[in-house]
């Protein structure tokens, strides 16, 4: 439904977007994740028809973000990061002057503002100017905004930023309800928030995606290669060390002494199966007494982490390359 | 177009849900209704609505960027052009949305000036014509004046920016194609003289409703109504 190729873009010479391409199939919740100054917010108003593209293309069922901007943009609900909203305007005028933009006729635009009122919970808030809301109901009066036309696709920027934790698992419920019929996009530093929600994640870093696909995959693939921990109690075996390298499985090991033992790490090779069974085995038949043995899975967190860090070290050595390539000989 | 209806509905209800536009609304009143009462209703005074007119023209040059300024610049600064943009609206219908929701405004503005009006024709026998004409020609002029302020408002998120460029600009067009007009020859001077709008207004205070003047005061409109329309799409694609 959501088809991203191959997206550029620049403000004069800084390149915010270098390359980011992923497509978001219906009724799918696809995370957008990245640090700041990733090129999130460039990618989302790329794909709500705010920002052209320069270089590659963003449709959406079909739809072409810049040939097609305007049938696009019917298509999507789409809530900034920091809801901008008109201050002066009282909630259920705002939610109409929104249907009004959208085209909708006057039955349909008051049974849509109603239903919105009560799905976000504005209900007592419908009569109080926006500027008198707090930022939970701000919030939520974006949130009904972008719903009011029912659009297919919603694109949502930080939904729970600034929000108490009440609010946030509210709002967590409510994109969990739209998540049943919508495809969604859902751009978070809240990375628990994004791996509870998203089917599927796309991790941008420096304006490129540097992973992408299915949540558990993804968190299953950064598993192979996470490390084994395991604690064996001194004076047990002469050769401990020799008896767990040679677990077929295992690339590398590492020891430090602990309180009456030795803790080792593990890394196991990239194909090979989880070695916790096998490590087990091996530690029986050589008569060794195991205190602890576990493996050290890393969260969406380290994953994310390690994705970012890399990207890091990537541009500083293409700078580096590019600056050796300059200099004289 | 309903997009342009639903923005200039929205802009016009801003202005009256806001201090800001009581007290542009209240100042005027205060000032041209001040005029009229010790000018045109002071006994031995000729019941025209001229004086009323001659002050509007130049209190108009300050009130229309007034009204202008926040149009497309609050919306930069709040970032509220980012929901603007991407409902599914034209960069024209939002250019023209805002500037007939200024209008909209001014013309509320304008409307219990009639009072003074109907004040003069209980009291005396006016003649109609340049009343009519005065009024046409002082719409006309605001129209221009919030569509220079409508451009101005497209390229600055400052409002103060907005509100001092309209004004210079005004101020600079006025003094400079007069001053202008004194150091080149014909058939330049006459095109500089077409610049001043304050000559176009002479004929409406005379009560002439000139074709002409008509169109150059649309047409000029409608011209910076474009630009802006413009300036939004080379925003997008800056």
């Amino acid at each position: 439904m959501i088809d991203a190729r191959d997206l550029k873009k620049s403000f004069g010479s800084v390149q915010a977007v270098r390359s980011v391409s992923f497509q978001a199939s219906a009724g799918r919740v696809v995370g957008l994740l990245g640090p700041n100054g990733a090129g999130k917010t460039t990618v989302i108003r790329m794909i709500t028809g705010y920002l052209p593209p320069s270089g590659g293309s963003v449709s959406v069922d079909g739809l072409d973000s810049v040939q097609d901007s305007r049938r696009l943009r019917r298509l999507i609900g789409y809530m900034p990061e920091a809801t901008p909203l008109y201050p002066e305007m009282r909630v259920v005028d705002y939610l109409d002057y929104r249907g009004r933009l959208f085209g909708l006729r006057r039955r349909e635009r008051r049974a849509r503002i109603e239903l919105c009122i009560e799905r976000c919970r504005l209900i007592e808030m419908r009569t109080r100017r926006a500027g008198h809301l707090s930022k939970g109901y701000r919030q939520r009066l974006g949130l009904a905004a972008s719903l009011l036309h029912d659009p297919p696709v919603l694109v949502l920027d930080e939904p729970t930023s600034g929000l108490d934790p009440a609010q946030i698992v509210e709002t967590r419920r409510l994109i969990a309800d739209l998540a049943a019929d919508k495809t969604m996009i859902l751009c978070s530093h809240i990375l628990p928030e994004v791996e509870r929600t998203c089917d599927e994640l796309v991790i941008v870093a420096r304006g490129r995606v540097r992973a992408a696909g299915a949540t558990d995959e993804l968190l299953r693939a950064s598993r192979a290669t996470a490390p084994y921990v395991m604690e064996v109690v001194a004076g047990e075996s002469l050769n401990v060390e020799q008896t767990l390298r040679s677990t077929p499985g295992v690339a590398h090991l590492s020891a430090v002494p602990c309180e009456g033992g030795t803790r080792f790490t593990l890394t196991p090779k990239a194909t090979a199966p989880d070695l916790r069974e096998p490590l087990a085995r091996a530690a029986h038949e050589a008569g060794l007494l195991v205190r602890e043995l576990c493996r050290d899975a890393p969260s969406l967190e380290e994953l994310f982490i390690r994705l970012i860090d890399e990207a890091a070290d990537e541009d500083a050595s293409t700078t580096e390359g590019a600056t050796a390539d300059r200099s004289p000989a | 177009m309903s997009g342009a209806w639903a923005i200039a509905r929205r802009e016009t209800a801003s202005f009256l849900a806001t201090p800001i536009g009581w007290i542009v609304i209240a100042l005027y009143l205060a000032v041209s209704g001040a005029v009229f009462a010790f000018g045109s209703l002071s006994p031995g005074e000729p019941a025209s609505m001229e004086g009323f007119f001659a002050l509007s023209r130049w209190l108009i040059m300050f009130i229309a960027p007034a009204i202008s300024m926040r149009l497309l610049a609050e919306e930069f600064h709040s970032g509220s052009i980012e929901p603007l943009m991407t409902a599914p609206v034209s960069d024209w219908e939002v250019a023209i949305g805002k500037y007939v929701g200024a209008v909209g405004f001014m013309l509320l503005m304008l409307a219990p000036t009639l009072t003074f009006a109907v004040a003069l024709f209980t009291l005396a026998s006016p003649d109609p014509g340049p009343i009519l004409a005065g009024y046409i020609g002082l719409i006309l002029l605001g129209m221009l004046y919030l569509s220079i302020g409508l451009l101005a408002s497209a390229v600055t998120s400052s409002q103060i920016v907005a509100f001092l460029g309209t004004m210079f600009f005004l101020l600079l067009v006025r003094l400079g194609a007069l001053k202008g007009a004194e150091f080149v020859s014909e058939p330049y001077d006459r095109a500089l003289y077409a610049l001043l709008v304050d000559l176009r207004m002479l004929d409406f205070a005379r009560g002439v409703i000139d074709t002409a003047h008509v169109v150059f005061f649309v047409a000029a409109s409608m011209w910076f109504v474009a630009l802006t329309a413009l300036s939004l799409e080379i925003r997008r694609w800056r």
